[in-house]
């Protein structure tokens, strides 16, 4: 299924939890829902041939106290890509795991939890991947208070 | 009972990773995966960085296939701030790439040699590579990290001799090629190595996230330069390789054929090459937005996220690199195997480490 018609179904099922949905470019929409309708987003993009995971992405953003989230998912058929963002709140960021659904996020989730402490409910193995085993709990390096020293 | 082996960092043949296996006997029950040795924490990096600071940064994400690591950031540099580069630019890109692609391809199929005790093919493979890198020299100045791709176009222009000495090479290689055929996937030994181990089917393959050759192997007909055209790829004439079986064999036999569909595009890119400037000048500042890009790199499909703030610096970049996804596909596969399968199942996939941690 196309973008375009992946928005409209989008709009039409999923209208309670869907807080943003709009084609950007050519072959790329981005979808945007509130926490609790993560799951049958993700279920909803599945069914429209968007199987092929290509990347989750967290990011930082301690102005709005919100970290948001982003799927990268790709159809093969149509060469096409949905972001589907949700924003969880920076105290305590809880998501449900999409494991589920697309098994390929498995390790981005894992790395995304390390990174930034999103915490994917559900997840089987969420523990260290690319970080040191003595790396200090609660402390994300890729939070923005989180603060390179400078070399020199 | 299971006993727990772990297979690496030490071991001859494991790159900068353990692999822990619950061996029964010889068959492994189950893989659990540790990496991180080589993590240099590039996405925070880039946060600190002007975003043309970063470009020679993010080579390092993955050595053996620089310029088109180097092609997929700074296209989403250049997709953020709206600017094109020319088009004499666009075909020197491709020609870089490619000949990376090559340069990437033939050190998989080294390896891969290796692990079976092929070292004839491994030396055949090295010592081929060292033309090609030899052409890169000339190219760009540096025979692995490249930095010849930046923001707004390339760095210089063909050097003089370039055009004749390349064709040499490719022509040369256009007929080597033919030789690791028979040397290698024609091999009996070989093919009793790889053949049937390792299977992926196209719904794993899919849902697993697999990219790149692996993907193509299992039979899943896509490759961004053809289905999301960049740079000069959708003026160029070429073939996407993909093979049904699966299996190690097969994810080899597709890098094998991918060379010679980048040497046909090397030899058009420098016959149509059009003349004209090769760089345009840039903004100073990222502006306000995002953006997400895609480029084929020799591993596979590499995805670049990049918010940028309105200054110099990026806001937020994401690199998901291609050996990254095809790691999960690596794990898949090291259940209910023999041991011995395991270091062919990892070379048939082309990890490399350095991308996997970043």
């Amino acid at each position: 299924m196309n973008v375009d018609k992946v928005v409209e179904e989008v709009k039409a099922r999923l209208a309670d939890v869907l807080l943003e949905a709009k084609v950007e470019r050519k072959n790329y929409a981005h979808i945007k829902v509130k926490p609790e309708g993560l799951v049958r987003a993700a279920q909803l993009l599945k069914e429209c041939g968007y199987s092929h995971p290509a990347s989750v992405t967290g990011v930082d953003y301690p102005d709005r106290g919100e970290i948001e989230v982003i799927y990268h998912v790709e159809s093969i058929e149509d060469k096409a890509i949905v972001a589907l963002r949700t924003a969880v709140s920076r105290d305590n960021p809880s998501l449900p795991t999409l494991r589920d659904v697309w098994m390929g996020v498995h390790y981005h989730e894992r790395e995304t939890w390390e990174m930034l402490g999103v915490k994917f409910e559900g997840h089987p193995e969420l523990k260290r991947f690319l970080l040191q085993e003595d790396w200090e709990e609660g402390v994300y390096p890729l939070r923005k208070e989180f603060k390179l020293k400078p070399e020199s | 009972m299971p006993v727990r082996v772990a297979w690496g960092i030490q071991h001859p043949m494991s790159g900068h990773l353990t692999l822990y296996l619950d061996v029964d006997g010889d068959v492994v029950l189950n893989t659990e995966p540790d990496v991180g040795y080589t993590h240099r924490g590039l996405e925070k990096i880039a946060e600190y960085r002007t975003y043309l600071q970063y470009v020679p940064i993010i080579e390092r994400a993955c050595d053996f296939d620089s310029s088109n690591f180097a092609l997929g950031y700074v296209r989403a540099v250049e997709a953020l701030m709206g600017v094109e580069a020319p088009e004499r630019a666009k075909y020197l890109r491709v020609i870089a790439a490619e000949l990376s692609r090559i340069m990437s391809h033939l050190y998989a199929q080294a390896l891969l040699s290796m692990t079976g005790g092929f070292e004839t093919m491994t030396v055949w493979s090295a010592n081929d590579r060292e033309l090609i890198l030899d052409l890169l020299e000339m190219l760009t100045g540096a025979r692995v990290t490249h930095t010849y791709i930046v923001p707004g176009g390339v760095r210089w222009d063909l050097p003089k001799g370039f055009k004749e000495r390349a064709f040499e090479v490719l022509n040369y290689l256009e007929r080597r090629i033919w030789d690791y055929y028979k040397m290698l996937f024609q091999n009996r030994t070989f093919q009793d190595r790889t053949m049937g181990v390792g299977v992926l089917s196209k719904k794993e393959a899919v849902e697993l996230g697999v990219t790149g050759p692996s993907l193509r192997a299992s039979g899943v007909d896509f490759d961004v330069r053809r289905d999301d055209p960049y740079e000069a790829y959708d003026k160029l004439d070429f073939d996407v390789i993909v093979e049904k079986d699966g299996d190690s064999y097969t994810r080899a036999l597709v890098r094998f054929y991918e060379i010679a569909q980048s040497i046909r595009i090397i030899k058009q890119a420098l016959k149509d090459i059009p003349e004209g400037p090769i760089r345009v000048k840039v903004p100073p500042t990222l502006p306000k937005g995002e953006v997400y890009t895609r480029v084929e790199t020799g591993r596979g499909e590499l995805g670049i996220y990049l918010v940028g703030a309105g200054t110099n610096k990026p806001y937020r970049l994401k690199i998901s690199a291609p050996s990254f996804r095809n790691l999960a596909g690596l794990v898949y596969l090291c259940r209910d195997v023999p041991m011995g399968d395991i270091p062919v199942i990892y070379y048939s996939f082309d990890i490399l480490l350095l991308d996997v941690d970043r």
